[in-house]
């Protein structure tokens, strides 16, 4: 018998904290090879980085194309298609916005509403002009910028496991900041247990998911955010269409999908356009599922999660469809 | 005289052998304190009834044995199929294996949440450095 062997890391990265675990015979080759494609995709996709592919668009915005790598293209190509059918929920030309909020969060002050005013009419996915065929893309005026942050760890975590299968691994898990991506089922034959945190008690658990193969993404406004001198809080989830946080009645939105890309996109999207038009956005993908946690801190878990989801104790689940 | 003498050797005899008897009591009620739990990794349960016992230190007083079922890789009924001699509230041992029950259930490999700041990250290592300066 092949005993299965364990490789597992803990680093930064992507602006976060990224975990694998890894089982099978070729665990250590193929995480060495998933840490070096995280890397190599931060380069690319990073606004951070002065020469990635999109720090190039975003300084030649309103003066003309750039080429960019096939991934780059591959990934902007599937956030116009989310930006589309989610009406502008998710925009990944929110970089003014989120430049000039990162900054807030630095003076714990919110910008003023000039300061707004003028970034807001930057964001406009529809701005964005891509080429697939000769690999180039472009920002159509002047001070727009591009920020992946709200889908570059969900795309980064399916490369990440499209690696692990090239190794024939079939059981692993890649978790960027809470990002989670698995593969198959643990080495003893059980599911995954992905735990859903609490939005308002750090060491707390709203429930666990259990998954032999999707992924689960969490947004919340738990993290990257500041509370103002106005007793506020201000996270970091931007609505393209106010400029401001997005209050939308929610605190937490958990996406269970297929690909990590989308669960990392949608939950986004239905972070910023609420429960009632988010459950519309997940009905155009089909497989897909979400546990919604509003402001009064009740829980909604749609249908298709009966069976995987299990609430902590003393949390009351309203089912939905 | 010899009425002092004989109380003497009794009070004698029985102080000897109620400090040989606390003696080895004493050794019973460490082990029994001493009992080391070693975890189990909740998270590796193969399904199944397994039944458990416990010989119940030196003089097997606290001899008892459970049965514990297993579904999905989770602990999901526990019973006591036999109790420890003497113990007249068994029903106390239904409130101690629910709390195994339920400190099991949410045993979790990876946690979903909001994007976590590395920098939140990197801010705790320097607050326990700051601490360790001092």
């Amino acid at each position: 018998m092949v005993k299965i062997k364990l490789a597992q890391s803990e680093n930064f990265g992507m602006g976060t904290v990224i975990t694998n675990r890894v089982f099978g015979e070729m665990a250590e080759e193929a995480l060495q090879a998933a840490l070096q494609e995280t890397s190599r995709l931060e380069r690319l996709l990073s606004r951070f980085i002065r020469d990635s592919d999109i720090s190039r668009i975003n300084v030649c915005a309103g003066t003309g194309c750039q080429g960019i790598g096939s991934e780059t293209c591959e990934l902007l190509l599937r956030s116009l298609e989310f930006s589309e059918r989610c009406n502008g929920s998710f925009d990944v030309t929110i970089g003014p916005l989120a430049a000039l909020w990162s900054g807030a969060r630095e003076s714990s002050e919110p910008p003023c509403e000039a300061e707004i005013a003028d970034a807001l009419p930057l964001v406009g996915y529809r701005d964005l002009a891509l080429d697939p065929r000769e690999g180039t893309a472009a920002l159509g005026r002047s001070g727009q910028s591009i920020d992946l942050g709200g889908i570059g760890k969900g795309y980064a975590a399916d490369k990440v496991l499209d690696i692990y299968r090239k190794f024939g691994i079939g059981s692993a898990f890649t978790n960027f900041g809470g990002n989670v991506a698995v593969i198959g089922v643990k080495p003893d034959g059980s599911p995954w247990r992905i735990g859903i945190r609490h939005p308002r008690s750090e060491n707390g658990l709203i429930g666990v998911i259990t998954t032999d193969g999707r992924s689960v993404v969490t947004s919340g406004d738990y993290q990257r955010y500041f509370i103002g001198v106005d007793g506020k809080r201000y996270h970091h989830i931007l609505d393209p269409k106010t400029g401001y946080p997005a209050e939308s009645g929610l605190v937490s939105v958990t996406v269970v999908a297929d690909s990590s890309v989308a669960a990392d996109a949608l939950s986004t999207a239905l972070f910023v356009a609420g429960m009632e038009q988010g459950v519309d956005f997940l009905d155009s993908y089909p497989g897909t599922e979400a546990v919604f946690v509003g402001r009064d801190l009740s829980v909604h878990v749609t249908g298709g999660l009966r069976g995987s989801f299990q609430p902590n104790k003393g949390i009351e689940v309203n089912w939905m469809r | 005289m010899t009425g002092w003498i004989i109380l003497l050797v009794i009070l004698a005899i029985l102080g000897t052998g109620a400090a040989i008897g606390w003696s080895y009591l004493s050794k019973e009620h460490d082990e029994a304190r001493n009992l080391p739990l070693d975890k189990v990794n909740f998270s590796r349960l193969k399904d199944g009834t397994y039944t458990g016992s416990y010989e119940g230190g030196m003089y097997k007083w606290r001899a008892n044995k459970v049965q514990v079922t297993v579904v999905s890789g989770k602990v999901t009924d526990i019973k006591l199929q036999s109790p420890i001699n003497g113990d007249t509230e068994p029903k106390k041992k239904d409130l101690l294996y629910g709390r195994v029950i339920e400190a099991q259930s949410l045993q979790v490999d990876a946690i979903s949440g909001a994007t976590l700041d590395s920098k939140a990250y990197l801010q705790a290592v320097e607050n326990a450095l700051k601490q360790a300066e001092k």
